[in-house]
């Protein structure tokens, strides 16, 4: 950022990176999903049938931080995070609770890392929201009990003109 | 001893619940802190709270100042458990009146650390 | 898939010898992600090779760090609580009132990991007495570069500074670094870190005040235990105070210490004469 440009925002590469958001990945999961649970960051197909957790962030940076999966993946985890207190049959319910508190855990660390202070969501589940720049995104692709998992950092907002005047 | 588990999430009052629980704890839980005042003006008064700063309805910080304006809970310590990870979001939270203070991600481990610290691990889990 | 039944065998055998925790069967993939970042510090190809190695050549240091590794996710801060607070209550006071206004006081932390103990015990000072960083002077030592290079960078993850250290101290002696918290410069210029095989020959240091040996003795044998209290009673101020691990104790290995009681835990201090 150059103080000339008073037009200019950050995109979220000159905030954090791809090892940053993986290891603040994997406390997350040893935290929520097991001590014992491995992320392996190799790349995996996504199905079709995918369902995304997030959080948006607002501040200097503004955008969110998602997780997609396969719909089954994310039952698996939610499973795993509610263990002996998971009903036989999960409902929808139960996966945007515990797939969604798994983004919100990802999402405050991920905060903590932004510059200045941001506020955060309650966690959403769904449909991921669109990404509006594709500069703005910061992506890690990880298996977790051979199940592709991807976590992103997407910025909200469209870019900006490659030369915006200053008023 | 027994502790109030605040949280929106159904899966973290779990994970906290069980470690809780795993140390001898009396555990009761609470979707957010409007709920939690509730339990309390049951009665039912625990020694630990564990409190979750963003939740709906009421948030953590709001919980713990409405616990610090009412004498008769003053025995209880207060130990949020949190992502809100930001050191002024650390320090806005033990002005307000908690005693302690847990980042989510956490491990079980550090729980039992964090009450050894507040003295409130049973003997037998602390040897 | 590089460890064989054979190493895994092993690696449960000294993990339940040395911490008698029991890894179940079917935990082979946790010895792999675990054992993995020592192999590769040793410049080893993989975890088989590293248990193989330890193995045929037994080596009390890498024993001790496979155990750590297999058994402790995180070094907590105040680790066992009592040999830190009695730094505050009984040995300053008293290490105080017998040196001159201007005389440093020494102190190591003779294995000292990835430093969580030598910036306990910085805290505990900047936190007891004025001007603490002009006053102390802490050597952190520890036998691996790795964690020597850690203590250094005085850098820490989320779960790590989770790990029993007051929310207060933490706000007050840390800053966020990235997704890290690093202790303030302040801690950070009252300890020197570097490298020390504590069952060779000890470099010149010290004479120190107080000295921290804590869960290291258990890992060797009796010769070499007894090797090691003489050397670093030979590194001591006269008056000086030793803290051992909870487990640990310098009685029948090394006869020249006196116990001294303290609250819950103990100390040691060099015997008069000796």
């Amino acid at each position: 950022m150059t103080t000339t440009d008073i037009g200019a925002r950050p995109v979220i590469d000159e905030l954090i990176d791809g090892p940053t958001v993986l290891s603040i990945t994997e406390e997350a999961w040893i935290s929520l999903v097991g001590e014992d649970e491995v992320l392996v960051p190799i790349p995996g197909e996504l199905p079709a049938d995918v369902v995304s957790s997030w959080v948006d962030v607002v501040g200097p940076w503004t955008g969110s931080v998602v997780l997609t999966t396969s719909r089954r993946t994310a039952e698996d985890l939610s499973r795993a995070l509610l263990r002996e207190s998971a009903p036989e049959v999960l409902e929808e319910e139960d996966v945007v609770d515990a797939f969604g508190e798994i983004a919100n855990v990802v999402g405050g660390s991920v905060k903590a890392v932004l510059p200045g202070h941001s506020a955060l969501s309650l966690p959403s589940v769904g449909t991921a929201p669109e990404i509006r720049n594709p500069a703005d995104v910061c992506r890690i692709d990880v298996l977790w009990r051979g199940e592709p998992i991807v976590i992103s950092v997407q910025g909200a907002l469209p870019a900006l003109p490659p030369h915006s005047t200053t008023p | 001893m027994r502790a109030l588990v605040i949280d929106d999430s159904r899966a973290m009052r779990r994970i906290v619940s069980s470690i809780l629980t795993g140390f001898g704890y009396e555990v009761r839980d609470a979707g957010h802190g409007g709920e939690a005042l509730d339990v309390l003006n049951e009665g039912w008064v625990p020694d630990l709270a564990t409190i979750d700063w963003n939740m709906p309805v009421m948030d953590g910080l709001q919980f713990v100042s409405a616990v610090r304006a009412n004498p008769a809970w003053r025995s209880m310590t207060m130990m949020m458990v949190t992502s809100e990870s930001e050191h002024t979001q650390i320090v806005r939270a033990l002005a307000a009146g908690a005693h302690e203070y847990v980042i989510k991600p956490f491990t079980a481990d550090a729980i039992r650390d964090k009450l050894a610290l507040l003295g409130l691990l049973p003997q037998e889990v602390a040897l | 898939m590089t460890l064989t039944a054979t190493s895994f065998d092993w690696v449960r055998q000294v993990v339940h010898r040395e911490s008698a925790i029991v890894l179940a069967p079917g935990k082979e993939y946790l010895v792999e992600a675990r054992l993995l970042p020592i192999a590769r510090q040793k410049g080893l190809a993989d975890v088989g090779q590293l248990v193989d190695n330890v193995r045929t050549r037994p080596n009390p240091e890498d024993t001790r760090r496979i155990v750590e590794a297999l058994t402790t996710n995180e070094t907590s801060w105040f680790r066992d609580g009592d040999p830190f607070t009695t730094l505050t209550t009984t040995v300053l006071p008293s290490l105080l009132s017998a040196r001159g206004p201007n005389e440093r006081l020494q102190i190591w932390s003779a294995a000292c990991s990835s430093g969580q103990e030598p910036y306990t015990i910085a805290m505990l000072l900047e936190d007891a007495m004025p001007n603490a960083a002009g006053r102390v002077s802490i050597t952190a030592t520890d036998l691996s570069r790795e964690m020597v290079e850690r203590t250094r960078a005085g850098r820490f993850s989320q779960l790590e500074v989770n790990r029993g250290l007051p929310a207060a101290m933490l706000v007050r002696h840390f800053s966020r670094a990235g997704s890290e918290w690093e202790v303030n410069s302040t801690l950070r210029r009252m300890v020197t870190a570097s490298e020390c095989n504590l069952a060779a020959p000890l470099p010149r240091m010290g004479p120190f005040d107080v000295v921290y040996l804590r869960n290291v003795l258990i890992y060797f044998d009796l010769p070499t235990k007894q090797a090691i209290l003489r050397r670093v009673r030979a590194l001591m101020k006269p008056d000086g105070w030793l803290f051992l691990g909870a487990a640990e104790t310098t009685l029948g290995v090394d006869n020249d210490w006196e116990r001294v009681v303290l609250g819950r835990s103990s100390a040691y201090r060099p015997l008069k004469g000796a």
